[in-house]
């Protein structure tokens, strides 16, 4: 997924696309041949599992290529201002471990999403920590609780309650 | 007058102290979600739904999501018009007059003239609505599988041939959104396709899943990949003046004639399947543009540049509930996700609904009117209170889109792999935002794709393999030449334009929400 965007210094060529088109394709290709396979176990019939597939990956196919063609076409075109991809590879980070931390951890759904919401918070935020710690501290805590008692007490959704007793 | 009488009814189940409760929440957290930059009427409902699945009481709930599409659409436009943001992207028409129009001083007329346009559009197509439904109901018993299949053709080429500027990257994510719909195990033979050895793919991609991925993590990603670009700046609000409902005599004399021009672009654009609110939004736009006396105010504030493509954005959400309530044909993504939510209580939408459920239908289009009656006292006197709304800080904001957006797959699947979906479909939502890829047709294709390949194989069953059941019947040829119509569709505003002697303007649309 980074591939295309590790290369800031390169809006001139505008290669994001390209990178873009060339991985759309490979994994259309790959997911066709998937479909044809299967094809070759069921067959062809129109009634049958296989032709949506076949169809579907095929037009993948096919689209992956006119978009590359387009933006070979266009690469003369500057991209726009491209951002940091630092910060959301954080963030995804950050997602990720919040929901293994949910499901294969006795932490809970309190303490793992006031947690998850103090350091995104921290990730986004400009401010220097202590203009804002005692606000965020704050939203984190009334969020975590706030959601846990709404869903499990009113809704009768289960949430991990974890370490805490409640 | 059948209709008539069944509307009558509506209103009296609607203005039961817990409907009109449900339409009440509806409306305030659409509005104040709305309201969020970066969150749309689809997410909410989606955000919602694991919510609404214990509550056990559809008419109830559909009446919510109702209000919430339509407080989405009034927040939308407070944001477009006091911070330039649109909230979802039928306001970004809006935006482009409302936003100068409140830096020069005239926020509070741009907030009025959007909102009672928006009550005007809403009820006019409200009653079209109400009339128009039910005989293309009573029409749509007589469809058969072949037309079926035809309509989700027509729908899903319609849709992507007009959403954004380039047909290359609609159809990517059509084929994207068609591709998610494959997987699964296939309905008719039990085949497993796609999953890749993972069981939780066995029952297929959650439409909640898909839709959290797309929107919220995708475009919270999207956001923090560019945090440093972002205009943070409010338009302030200036001191309520004379004028009834803010608007001094001139701007009513210049908005009603744009409020009712607008409602007819918006229904029937929203009615057919061509995708909600963008196009009549912008067709709107550029025909005020064109009529409007006052040229000069054009880019530094035109009241008809609001009124306009609010009204249409608002009149084309009645437009879409005719073909979802009638057809069970989606043709936005909001529609999508309601379609989503009517399957999560057993009622399928389509001709059927109208003898099956009456109540309920009717109960839905009088809640209509009800919601924009509320909808008006709550944005008009109680401003202050969204502009609060617009200075959350952000870095809150984003996160608490995060947690919502976590808790609301989790709690739909229990599933920890399907939360992790969500992030990977987000990771591909924020590279698509980048490089410029509508999301609307991801949703459309998840929806639309099985409805097709099941009618398609249906209609096949029925004839006995029989290709030619798709050219013999008169109404599936129509409705598949129609679908080669609208291919060409998005270059008439050209050729128009040339007709007329005018500069060639280029329309592009944006997708919906």
């Amino acid at each position: 997924m980074s591939d295309t965007t590790h290369n800031p210094g390169a809006a001139k060529a505008a290669p994001g696309p390209i990178v873009a088109g060339g991985l759309m394709f490979a994994v259309g290709a790959l997911l066709f041949a998937q479909a044809l396979a299967l094809a070759g176990e069921r067959g062809y019939a129109p009634s049958g599992p296989a032709l949506a597939p076949v169809i579907v990956t095929g037009l993948w196919v096919l689209v992956s290529l006119g978009y590359l063609a387009e933006s070979i076409k266009s690469r003369a075109v500057p991209a726009e201002g491209g951002g940091s991809w630092r910060m959301p590879l954080l963030l995804l980070a950050a997602l990720i471990v919040y929901a293994l931390v949910l499901k294969y951890t006795v932490t809970g759904y309190v303490l793992a999403t006031a947690a998850f919401v103090l350091a995104t918070a921290r990730l986004l935020s400009t401010r220097p920590v202590r203009e804002v710690i005692f606000r965020d501290l704050l939203v984190a805590a009334g969020l975590s609780v706030g959601i846990y008692l709404v869903f499990t007490r009113l809704l009768g959704i289960v949430l991990p309650a974890g370490v805490l007793p409640l | 007058m059948n209709s008539l009488s069944n509307l009558l009814d509506g209103f009296v189940s609607v203005l039961s102290v817990q409907n009109l409760l449900y339409a009440a929440i509806g409306v305030t957290i659409g509005t104040l979600v709305g309201v969020l930059p970066g969150i749309g009427p689809a997410l909410t409902i989606a955000l919602l739904l694991p919510v609404s699945l214990q509550l056990d009481d559809p008419t109830g709930t559909l009446i919510m999501f109702a209000g919430i599409y339509y407080g989405a659409m009034y927040g939308g436009s407070t944001t477009s018009i006091l911070l330039n943001t649109p909230g979802e992207s039928a306001s970004v028409a809006t935006s482009i007059e409302g936003y100068q129009m409140a830096r020069h001083g005239r926020a509070r007329a741009a907030l009025a003239t959007a909102a009672i346009g928006s009550f005007v559009a809403a009820t006019i197509s409200t009653v079209l609505l109400a009339f128009v439904a039910e005989p293309i109901a009573t029409l749509a018993i007589t469809f058969r599988a072949s037309d079926y299949f035809a309509l989700a053709v027509l729908a899903m080429v319609t849709v992507t041939a007009m959403v954004g500027a380039s047909l290359a990257r609609g159809l990517m994510s059509l084929t994207f959104g068609l591709f998610l719909g494959l997987v699964g195990i296939d309905s008719l033979t039990g085949q497993a396709r796609f999953t890749f050895g993972v069981p939780e793919l066995l029952d297929g991609v959650d439409v909640v899943t898909v839709i959290v991925g797309l929107f919220a993590i995708g475009e919270t990603l999207y956001i923090a990949s560019r945090l440093k670009d972002l205009p943070a700046k409010v338009a302030p609000l200036e001191p309520a003046k004379g004028g009834f409902a803010w608007l001094t005599r001139q701007d009513w004399a210049r908005s009603w004639p744009a409020w009712l021009r607008g409602t007819l672009f918006g229904f029937p654009f929203g009615a057919l399947p061509s995708g909600g609110a963008e196009i009549p939004t912008f067709l709107s736009y550029t025909v005020e543009k064109r009529r409007s006396k006052h040229q000069d105010e054009w880019g530094k504030g035109a009241i008809e540049g609001v009124a306009g493509p609010e009204a249409a954005n608002n009149a084309s959400f009645s437009g879409v509930l005719v073909p979802l309530l009638t057809l069970g044909i989606p043709t936005s993504a909001t529609a999508a996700v309601m379609l989503a939510a009517f399957s999560y209580f057993n009622i399928s939408p389509g001709p059927q609904l109208f003898e099956k459920s009456t109540d309920l239908v009717w109960a839905l289009i009088a809640s209509l009117f009800v919601g924009n009656v509320m909808l008006l006292a709550l944005n008009l006197p109680l401003i202050r209170v969204w502009v609060k709304v617009l200075q959350i800080p952000r870095p809150l904001l984003y996160t608490g889109i995060l947690v919502f957006a976590t808790l609301g797959v989790y709690a739909v699947s229990g599933s920890v792999v399907d939360v992790l979906i969500a992030y990977a479909i987000g990771v591909l939502a924020m590279f698509m935002r980048r490089f410029d890829f509508p999301i609307a047709p991801v949703i459309l294709g998840l929806i639309l794709g099985p409805m097709m390949e099941t009618q398609f194989r249906r209609a096949l069953l029925l004839s006995d393999g029989d290709m030619s059941v798709f050219v013999t019947r008169p109404l599936t040829v129509t409705l598949l030449g129609l679908a080669v119509v609208a291919l060409a569709l998005p270059h008439l505003p050209k050729v128009w334009a040339r007709l007329r002697g005018g500069s060639a303007q280029r329309l592009s649309f944006a997708e919906d929400d």
